[in-house]
This record gives structure tokens, sequence and C-alpha cells, in this order.
């Protein structure tokens, strides 16, 4: 009798405190439930216990260093004080408070390799995908696993590294490897099965509309969906940027516009039918993945308000469309020196100029291959009206090589390198596209961190140097900065528990969490009592 | 005590955790004896009639010889050193006089046996070991889940024959206190100084915090200065009368069904 009310007790604790799409669209607070923060894609906390007046009191709180982890890619979730972390095949429960270890779930039988961006939490589960497609699905207090389902094949070349998405109880989940040849793909899982509910790909079949701008490639045409994507829950529609076609630098096995590579695509979210979509760079021959995701914002654009979509491209120029039609509004260069197109003409087809191509003996490009942004991801401040961008100005040799096209064998057509460059942290009106100022940074060229903002008015980033940093989100004056030692490949985040507030992010190996300095409490033990059985 | 015994029933897979951090069978061979199951099957053969006597027939360890599986797991040998220790002899263990076949078929049966269960030919009947689990006598769902269904008292066992020998699952089954290891497992009812009472499973202790899930399943982060007092146990919740409340049949059965049990594997529990 005992055992069966206990039984019953067990059961009935699945229906305690739940994360509901009420509480993600909502955006971060105390907690913070998708990638980008909020369905937006902001990366914005509304917390302001630290502030531009008091960041300078900011101290490391605790350490979790990640077993045996290289270059970090995660960026946190956080639930109710409880941090959620993962690494490539794992995923990590820890303390918010502590950085102790409540559980954690590897499967290190997972084929390919590859890095992990994050999680997603939805009602009492957190989610990951393993590099060979799985998405794994966890009770979040224990980490039991609840289901695991293969959604893609990773002989087709498909690997996963983004963060998924969930809206409405669909998990979005994308697709990786289109430097090797794959063609890509978005998808929508159910969150309580991990049941396919839709799934749209990037590149068209043979003879479907758009297949018309490919050659006899386009099977393997690329068009990867390597990070998390953003959505507007009253359009209903999911907004996602995809990679570059395949192979890579050579584009003459490829004649056309190579659709939908190094595009934005605007999908509905229950059925996954493209709303419409814009191709950022035309047949693309320097791996420019369009990947940064696009922020959408309400706002004035060229005197009219609109609901806009912003994208930072790694071709060098910032967009702003509007993301009910998908109409072209705007594009100002990102960087100073672009030397590929000469702008982006009226309806948003970049202006070319000549002898661009890879070639066998190389060609000076700028930006370089790594872009002029990549992933590490921006911020928006509905305080300072502003949009923060890592931007990157680096120029690189682009090669081709002439060798007939291999997929899945680590052919990209050519490869490129790069030399020398600075990471330059850039402020941005949505409304005009231009800066407003810049925090130059020292360094090589070599993070992939990005930034979080705050209604304290600070702008937290990780520098190409292995700091975190504290800017005014107003003016990008320096306020404080800590070294964690290695560097940073990773964006932080913001949460709070117990009413205080923390911002944390991962370094190439561990989680480093800090706040605001209190003096240290002596702590007595309680009793403790050992029962013999 | 009655209570709590009643709360956490199965949980010698308490010990494994820690075990499994320290190291996988090191299979650094490619001869193609290993994981062939006419290999394995000679190699059993073999090992019965000379290796058991001292190693115990589940390579468990005997009077004389140490536990093959347990040792593997700590201080893992190569298959190549495996084969020489077989064809030199090491200490007070003779050398043979084996082809090099005869040989390998062994390396390939030792391999086997400290190789995930779900990998290898496990005796028993599942599908009568999966009625044994769910059921009320062995009662193993009150305190485990497998994939979203049962308690969440004691560890998942969703990948337990995916990731731990036969001979580990076996022994966490019918001795659960042979290893007392609780990290993520500890039972503990926490008194807090607010007058709240919490029973459960500390997931982590320390001197300063404590993560506990609570027998609802629902996760509490605790910092010790709010405790009064807490309550340990001494010993694993689990039940220790596996080997008298099951029939030798029944603990086989069951052993089969969780050598099924692989988040890699095409068997489901469900």
């Amino acid at each position: 009798m005992i055992r069966s009310t206990l039984f019953a007790l067990l059961l009935a604790g699945a229906a305690c405190a739940q994360v509901t799409h009420e509480e993600i669209a909502k955006g971060a607070g105390e907690n913070w439930l998708t990638y980008a923060g909020t369905y937006a894609g902001w990366r914005y906390s509304p917390l302001q216990q630290i502030n531009a007046a008091n960041v300078r009191n900011v101290v490391p709180k605790w350490v979790y260093h990640v077993p045996g982890a290289r270059g970090l890619q995660t960026s946190p979730i956080v639930y109710q004080g409880v941090i959620y972390v993962t690494a490539p095949n794992s995923i990590y429960a820890l303390d918010g408070r502590t950085g102790r270890l409540i559980w954690r779930y590897a499967d290190p039988r997972a084929k390919a390799n590859g890095a992990n961006r994050g999680a997603a939490i939805w009602q009492d589960k957190v989610y990951f995908t393993t590099t060979d497609n799985y998405l794994v699905a966890l009770n979040r207090h224990t980490g039991a696993l609840i289901f695991n389902k293969q959604y893609a094949d990773v002989a087709k070349g498909t690997t996963s590294t983004s963060a998924p998405v969930i809206a409405k109880g669909k998990v979005i989940v994308g697709s990786s490897g289109g430097d090797g040849g794959m063609r890509g793909f978005l998808m929508a899982l159910s969150a309580d099965t991990g049941e396919e509910l839709w799934k749209t790909y990037t590149i068209p079949a043979k003879g479907e509309k758009g297949s018309e701008t490919w050659g006899d490639l386009i099977d393997w045409g690329g068009g990867a969906t390597w990070l998390s994507g953003t959505y507007d829950p009253a359009l209903n529609t999911l907004y996602w940027t995809t990679g570059n076609p395949w192979p890579d630098y050579n584009g003459s096995v490829r004649p056309g516009d190579n659709l939908y590579s190094c595009s934005l695509l605007a999908l509905d979210l229950d059925t996954g039918k493209m709303k419409w979509y814009f191709q950022f760079t035309p047949h693309d021959t320097h791996d420019w993945d369009a990947q940064s995701w696009p922020v959408l914002l309400d706002t004035e654009i060229q005197g009219k308000p609109r609901k806009a979509v912003l994208h930072a491209n790694r071709n060098g120029f910032f967009y702003a469309l509007d993301r009910v039609t998908g109409e072209f509004l705007r594009a100002t260069p990102l960087i100073d020196k672009v030397t590929w197109a000469k702008g982006i003409d009226a309806k948003g087809r970049p202006i070319e100029l000549p002898n661009i191509e890879p070639s066998a003996e190389g060609r000076w490009i700028c930006p370089s291959v790594k872009g002029a942004t990549n992933w590490m991801g921006q911020s928006y401040n509905p305080g300072t009206g502003l949009l923060y961008v890592l931007t990157l100005e680096q120029c690189g040799m682009y090669f081709r090589s002439s060798q007939q096209p291999q997929p899945m064998k680590n052919f990209s057509g050519g490869g490129a390198t790069e030399e020398g460059g600075q990471v330059v942290l850039r402020a941005l009106n949505p409304k005009t596209g231009l800066r407003v100022w810049e925090y130059p940074m020292t360094g090589l060229g070599r993070m992939w961190t990005g930034t979080v903002s705050t209604a304290g008015g600070v702008i937290f980033s990780g520098d190409d140097d292995g700091n975190l940093l504290a800017l005014d989100a107003k003016n990008g004056k320096h306020l404080w900065h800590f070294n964690v030692g290695e560097m940073l490949t990773a964006s932080p985040v913001i949460y709070s528990i117990d009413g205080k507030q923390y911002v944390t992010i991962a370094s190439a190996s561990a989680i480093f969490t800090f706040g605001l300095f209190e003096p240290a409490e002596s702590i007595t033990s309680p009793v403790i009592e050992i029962k013999k059985k | 005590m009655r209570v709590f015994a009643a709360i956490f029933c199965a949980a010698a897979l308490f010990a494994l955790p820690v075990l499994a951090q320290h190291g996988m069978y090191l299979s650094d061979s490619k001869n193609p004896a290993i994981g062939n199951p006419e290999a394995i099957a000679a190699g059993t053969k073999l090992f019965l009639g000379s290796c058991a006597g001292c190693h115990g027939p589940d390579g468990g360890g005997g009077a004389r010889g140490p536990n093959l599986v347990r040792r593997s797991l700590w201080h893992p040998l190569s298959d190549d050193n495996i084969f020489q220790v077989i064809r030199n002899g090491v200490a007070d263990m003779p050398a043979t006089k084996l082809s090099d076949d005869q040989t390998w078929n062994l390396v390939a049966f030792i391999h086997s046996l400290t190789g995930p269960a779900s990998t290898n030919p496990v005796p028993g009947d599942a599908a009568a070991g999966k009625a044994i689990y769910w059921g009320a006598k062995a009662g193993c769902a009150n305190c485990h889940s497998i994939r979203g269904q049962g308690g969440s008292m004691g560890p998942d066992l969703s990948n337990i024959g995916g990731s731990r020998p036969l001979a580990v699952i076996r022994e966490s089954v019918v001795e659960p206190a042979k290893d007392l290891y609780y990290l993520g497992n500890e039972a503990a009812t926490v008194e807090l100084k607010s007058g709240q009472t919490l029973q459960g499973v500390a997931k982590n202790r320390s001197n300063y915090s404590l993560q506990l899930v609570d027998t609802k399943g629902t996760l509490h982060l605790i910092q010790m200065r709010d405790v009064k007092k807490l309550i340990l146990s001494d010993t694993t919740p689990m039940p220790t009368d596996y080997a008298k409340r099951l029939s030798r049949a029944e603990i086989r059965d069951l052993l089969a069904y969780l050598a099924k049990q692989d988040i890699r594997g095409k068997e489901s529990a469900q």
C-alpha cells in the first residue's frame, strides 16, 4: 500500500513546474530559455542589478571545468537556477549558484565529430542533439532519458551542431556539414515524442522551382542550417539562414545562383512551407554562409515603420528586410574593407567587382573566409536602440582546385587562408544601418565569442584575447574585464537566482560565472546523522 | 526505516557511474577474432576448461585469480597485452601452449566479458525479464526509469546494457552493497531551518550546498547554511535480497532484459 501510494506520487511528480511557450516567448529574465534569449534573437536581458555604475564590482563566483572539453561553443540555457550546458554529445546540469554538477548525460558512441552550441528546454524536458543527428530528450531534474530519436542520416553527410529552438511544442533542428557536400534542411520534431512533423530542404530537388540555378551537383548542394534561427509568434514564422553552396570554392561546377544557399528563409512554423526567401550572396564562392541569426525588430526604416528583420552577413554587408514580405530595404557596409562588391543594388543583389572568383594561384579578397562576422552573434538593446555586432576586419587568399568534386570526402573545391585581422565590436543603428560607436580589440582574429546586453546599460562580450569584458551600452566605453586564460569560443548569457544576477560564459574548456562582490560568509555545518539500514 | 527501504528499492547500480569514469575496455587490436561470435564461443569453451577454475565462470574472480571484468575497467589492458599474458603467464599464472588462434579466441571471450552487455550474446529470456522488471515482485520501476517510465530515485537504466558489462550489472543486482559509491545517488533527508523537510537523493553534496531530487522527482538547490539537520544512510537504499527474492532463472532473465537497454540499440523498453 505504501509502495503503490509512493509510486503514484512519483508519477504525479511529472506535473510540477513546467516551461511553457508563454515563458519562452516572454524573453529572458531570471531564466534564459532559448538560444538567443528571445525568439526575436535579441540576446537581451531586462535584469539591471548589475549595471553600468556597479559592474566594476563584478567578481568570479564559480568555475566548472567540463571534463575533456576543448573549444566549447555552448550557449547555456537557464531555468530556475539550473544551468544546462553542452559539449559534443554530452550535456551537464549545474547549480547556477555554486557550479556544482547535478547530473550529466553522455553518448560517447555517437558517430561524427563536431561542436555543440547548446540545449533547449520545454515543459519538464531538456533537449540537445548528438553529432549524428539524434534528438535527445531528458528529464530536466534528473537527467534520465525520456527519448532519443535519429532524425537524419550521418551517412548522407549531415551532422548536427546547433542548439534546437522550441516553439509551440515543435523542436526545430538544423543541419550541418555543408562544406563536405550534403543537402541542407530544417526540421520540426514533436517535443513529446521526437516524431518528424515536417522537413523543408534548403536546396530544391532536381526539377523543382529553383533547381534551374544549379548544375548536376544539386543533390549535394549544401545550404546547411548550422545556427539556431529566430521566430515571430505573431506571424507564426521562423526566420532561418542557410550556409554556402558546395563545393565551396569552385563555382564553375554549379552554374547559377544556387538557390537557396547563403539566404534567409521565412518558413511557416506549422507546415514548414516557405513564405519567402532572400539570397544575400548568389553563387557564393568564398564560403560566406549567411549564418548569424536574423534579428527581428519593429522599427522605422527610411522613414517608414517596418516589421523588419536585420542581418549582419559574412559577405561584409548589414541588411534590413521587411519580415512580412521579404522585401529588401537597405544594405550598408559592416566592415571598412570589402573588395568583392561595390555595394548592394536596389533589389538587394551585390554589385560584383571583376576577378573575385578563387583561382589556382589564389585571389586576395576582403573579407576573409571567416567573414565580416560569423556565428558569434549580436545583441539588440531596446534601451539604447542599438544593435551590437562583433565584426572582423580581415582579408585572405582564396584558392580553387580543379579536382573532380567528391561529396563527403572533406572536399571543398579549393581552400582559403586568412592573414592578420582585427576584431571590432560595433554598435549599429538599426534605423540607418550606420555605426554609432566601435570598440577595436587587440588579438589575432581568432575569437568566436558573442555579446549579450542588459537593461542595466551594460554589454558583456568576449574579446579576442580571452577576456570577458563589460562595455557601456550607450557609448562603448570599457567598464570591466576578466581574463579567463584561454580563448573564448561561445557567448555569455544572463540569469538570476535568489534575487542575485549572474553572467555566465563558456570558455574553451570551462563555464565561468560572475556576480557582484559580496563579503564571504562563514558556513557552519548542520547536524549530520548517519542511519544504519 | 521500512518506509525508507520502500522508497528506495533497486539501487545497486549506484556504483557504476564512478566505475565508468575510470576507463573503458581498451581495444587496440584488429584481430578478426574480437567480436566474432564463433571465436567467442570457442573461447568460452577454452575458458571454462582452463581458466574458470581460478578466474570464475564469468570472469568475476575466484579463489586464486583476479576478477577480469572489474580489473579491466580500472586498469585496462590492450588485447595484445592480454594475448601476451595468456601466452607467457604472469606472477602465479602459468604460461600456456595454445595456438595463436586459440589464444585469440580466449582474448575475444575476455573482451566480450568486459564490453557493454548489449554488444554480447547474453543468456536468458529478455521478454520474461521485462515482465519481472516491471512487475511487483522485483519492483525495479518503483525507483529506476527506462525511457521516461518509472521512478526517479535510482539511476536511470535506459543505457545500462549499452554502458556496463554483464558481470557488473549482475553484481549490482545481487550484491548491491558490495561497492558503496553513492555519488549522485545518496539517500538523504533534509530538515531545513525554515521547518520544511525534504526527502530524496542527493545528486551532489558539499559542505556548502546540496542538490536534491525529492521523492516526487523535483530538483531542489539547497544552501547548507539553510540546513538544520541532514540524515544520510550508511548503505545502499536498494534491497539487498534479490538473490533470495528472485530465482536464478528470474535473475538470468532480468539480466537479459537489462542487457538490452541501450540508447544506441534498436530494442526499446516499451
